[in-house]
């Protein structure tokens, strides 16, 4: 198994492409850049590529993660260098690496870290501010509903996320202007979304968010091997 | 430009928000302050239909390869984005620049069917343009509009200022070149309507008047001064192969309805179908080279990606070196992961033999289009098929492993009695026995035969254009008959909605007074009336009723040989005479064959030179 994982960054307007599309998007380039890549057998071959996590639309991302089988080793410089010739300019490949790894990304993630900036209908203190999100992290319980269909019916199930924020801190702090930065729960074993956390801390606290406002930023994904968090490159 | 922060703000909220943002690969960028004429390419749908266009793709790079102009694309926004754009006063903009439309020079509609027509006038509307021609001021864009229903423009005659009749690519840069010489004179708006109605396939309605007799009917249509020409002569390309083909082409981020490549290989068709009006309109037959098209297929690869070639044309079959192209193309492709996709395929053995081949053991569905039930209608019809041939293919794609087949009809053909449409059962039964008659172990996969039918909708510029349509409630008898009848488990009978059909009859027949109608529709909320969840057909009665238009006189009405029809005044090089000839022969049943085997004097030689007739 020849194996690239790879990192790359999803910002401007490509932050309206959704998970799909984005395989597609990476597929055609792949050809267009004459990247040796490995195809599923069978009668509708697909190439063997993976996405660790699928980001939300509307957020920018500065740490996405892949995984490439391809049919031959290139060198890996040159990887990087043919397949951002064909990406649009605002999807970049900024790392990647042959690994040996046989479980796949998706299954790895752990972790995600955002800026998240939110935005206030009043002005308010930023004790004011830090006594709420300390009351808020202070709950046993914070419960969401989260609504799933499943063979055309919705679902809805309550869960409790206070164990899946792991950092919730104020970043910087304008009247009625928050940047935040997170770390939260992502991936198989658990996983919030960010704007959930907002609508969360909307709803738990006495501050007005225009939650149509808040911009979200995904810095980085993470693994966790032997309770030691760190980056999957 | 219009307000991107905002924009940013709404796009997560709408459904498929890269719809809206442009930047692809291969769309166009050019620098604005050096760009003389801005012309705007609106498909009045949604996104993802037309950027399935081939002809947006053409003509976008063919304007974009001159410096001094700039192609921008402009969709209907779907509701959600429109009802966001408008609690935002976001206007309407171009793709690429997110201009407002009315700081355009131009912007070009392409009128690919009837139903598309409110979505022009809500198109405007949200660019902050008047939808009347007569309300617009100098400020504004002119508005202009080409495709396949500009060849009966009357129900436009009011939104448009000008039309482009035929294949429009070399004219409508011919008209831009007008354009920057006239902006150099400082004149006004009339000044260049005059300097245009001089180009041959140009129609700028309001240069005529129309007169009618006391039933309605038209009486003659009267330019409004002496130098104005009395009948419009299309354009074609004539010699095809030499013509503008784009190497590279708008790759969408999202999935579209056709989302591959699309290789024009001829235009035209010589099959003489009287029902069809593509068939009258597009002639002569003109070809591409084999060669042509390995290379520009090789190109388009290149530039974008994909994994899928699709041909083109009315009826790929009829090409003449499809053996060798295909050939070619395979030997091309093989090694890449790139496929082949050939629709509007006469199924015969050599077409089955070439499908088994490429479609490996996705053996899904074969569509076939007798379109009536009947030999006797489809003689009728011209259709050119028999029966035999039919249950032939079907067998041999049985025993090739097939077991899904597509039965396309159209009921409400002239002459048709019960018998007619009971054929369809019939034919279809057949079908099914076809596969039960076949040894045991020969019949694969689950068999499912699907029958379809479509309301037979008279158009312009066809045998048929004098026919009166069905009734709705004709045609909902023959779908109760079907519906009641076709009662078997492997046997779907589909069909589609003959309101909707009704409305297509009256438009695409229509003259200026339909505008008024349709004008009252858009306002009353019409819009997006090809998509049955919001085709409101009560709107439209409501309209027509409000303008004093008598549907029945459009639709069901039959006409006479010397009745003046609306779109009389255009010259498609296929002449009345013909018309005439092939209806007659169609009452009496008798064919007419495919003009690749002799002459059957349509006209369109004396008239055209360039095609292989």
């Amino acid at each position: 198994m020849i194996k690239i994982r790879g990192k790359f960054t999803k910002e401007n307007e490509m932050i309206f492409i959704g998970h799909l599309d984005l395989m597609r998007l990476f597929q055609r380039c792949f050809r267009r850049a004459d990247i040796p890549v490995k195809y599923t057998e069978g009668y509708n071959p697909q190439p063997k590529l993976s996405l660790a996590t699928a980001l939300p639309l509307g957020v920018t991302s500065h740490g996405e993660y892949f995984d490439l089988e391809l049919d031959r080793q290139i060198p890996i410089e040159s990887f990087i260098e043919m397949t951002n010739k064909f990406l649009p300019k605002s999807i970049r490949i900024i790392k990647s690496q042959y690994t040996d790894d046989k479980k796949s990304i998706m299954s790895l993630i752990r972790w995600s870290s955002y800026i998240i900036k939110i935005n206030l209908e009043n002005t308010i203190d930023e004790d004011v501010l830090q006594k709420e999100l300390d009351d808020f992290l202070n709950k046993d319980e914070i419960i969401i509903t989260k609504t799933k269909k499943k063979r055309g019916k919705i679902k809805k199930r309550d869960v409790n996320i206070r164990e899946f924020i792991k950092d919730f801190d104020i970043f910087s702090f304008d009247n009625n202007s928050v940047i935040f930065k997170v770390m939260l729960k992502t991936g198989s074993t658990g996983n919030l979304k960010p704007e959930d956390l907002i609508w969360a801390f909307n709803n738990y606290s006495n501050l007005d968010i225009i939650e149509d406002k808040t911009k979200i930023q995904r810095l980085e994904l993470f693994i966790e091997e032997e309770n030691n968090i760190t980056t999957p490159i | 430009m219009i307000n991107k922060e905002l924009l940013e703000e709404i796009l997560p909220k709408v459904e498929k928000p890269a719809r809206y943002i442009g930047s692809e690969e291969n769309s166009i960028v050019k620098e604005i302050d050096k760009i003389e004429v801005r012309f705007g390419f609106a498909f009045p749908d949604i996104y993802e239909v037309g950027m399935s266009h081939l002809g947006l793709h053409i003509l976008y790079n063919l304007l974009n390869n001159e410096d001094s102009i700039y192609c921008e694309r402009v969709f209907a926004p779907w509701v959600d984005m429109e009802e966001k754009m408008k609690e935002n006063d976001i206007p309407l903009y171009t793709l690429e620049t997110k201009t407002p439309i009315n700081e355009l020079d131009f912007v070009g509609f392409t009128l690919q069917y009837e139903m598309s027509y409110t979505n022009i006038l809500n198109m405007l509307d949200l660019g902050n343009i008047p939808v009347l021609s007569e309300d617009r001021g100098e400020n504004d864009p002119f508005i202009i509009a080409g495709g396949p229903c500009v060849y009966n423009p009357e129900p436009l005659a009011d939104i448009v200022d000008f039309f482009v009749i035929g294949e429009g690519e070399e004219l409508t840069l011919e008209v831009l070149k007008t354009y920057k010489q006239w902006k150099k004179l400082g004149k006004d708006k009339k000044d260049f309507l005059d300097e245009v109605a001089k180009l041959e396939g140009i129609y700028v309605p309001s240069f005529y008047n129309i007169e009618y007799n006391e039933d309605n009917t038209i009486k003659g249509m009267v330019p409004k001064n002496s130098k104005y020409p009395k009948t419009i002569k299309k354009v074609i390309i004539k010699d095809l192969d030499k013509t503008y083909f784009p190497d590279k082409i708008i790759v969408p981020y999202i999935e579209t309805v056709h989302d591959r490549i699309i290789l024009e290989i001829f235009r035209g068709c010589t099959r003489g179908c009287r029902f069809c009006q593509a068939g009258m309109i597009y002639r002569p037959v003109r070809e591409r080279k084999v060669d042509t098209l390995v290379e520009l297929a090789k190109k388009l690869v290149d530039a974008t990606g994909h994994d899928e070639i699709s041909l083109s044309s009315l009826s790929t079959s009829d090409y003449s070196q499809l053996e060798e192209l295909i050939k070619r193309l395979i030997e091309e492709f093989k090694d890449k992961n790139v496929g082949l996709s050939l629709p509007s395929l006469r199924l015969d053995s050599f077409s089955l033999e070439f499908l088994d081949e490429i479609q490996d053991l996705r053996k899904s569905g074969l569509t076939f289009a007798p379109e009536a039930g009947s030999q006797r209608l489809r003689d009728v019809i011209n259709k050119g098929i028999e029966e035999k041939d039919l249950i032939d293919s079907v067998e041999e794609a049985f025993g090739l492993g097939w077991s899904g087949v597509k039965l396309y009809f159209m009921i409400g053909l002239p002459t048709e009695e019960k018998e007619d449409v009971m054929g369809i059962k019939d034919l279809a039964y057949k079908v099914k026995d076809v596969f039960f008659s076949l040894p045991r172990e020969k019949q694969k996969g689950n068999l499912q035969i699907t029958a379809s039918t479509s309301c037979f909708v008279p158009k312009p510029f066809t045998p048929f254009q004098w026919f009166p349509q069905n009734s709705i409630d004709e045609f909902y008898d023959k779908i109760r008959l079907l519906k009641g009848e076709i009662r078997d488990r492997k046997v779907k009978y589909n069909y589609h909605d003959p309101k909707l059909s009704f409305l297509e009859a009256i438009i695409a027949r229509g003259d200026r007074k339909v505008s008024k109608a349709i004008v009252e529709a858009w306002k009353s909320g019409c819009r997006f009336d090809g998509w049955a969840d919001l085709f409101d057909f009560n709107k439209w009665m409501k309209a027509f009723e409000t303008t004093g238009i008598d549907t029945d006189f459009y639709a069901t009405r039959s006409r006479s040989y010397d009745e003046v029809l609306p779109w009389d005044f255009i010259n498609t090089g296929v002449t009345k005479e013909f018309l005439i000839k092939e209806n007659e022969k169609a009452i009496k049943g008798e064919l007419t064959h495919d003009c690749r085997q002799g002459c059957t004097a349509c006209g369109i030689n004396q008239s055209f030179n360039g095609g292989v007739c």
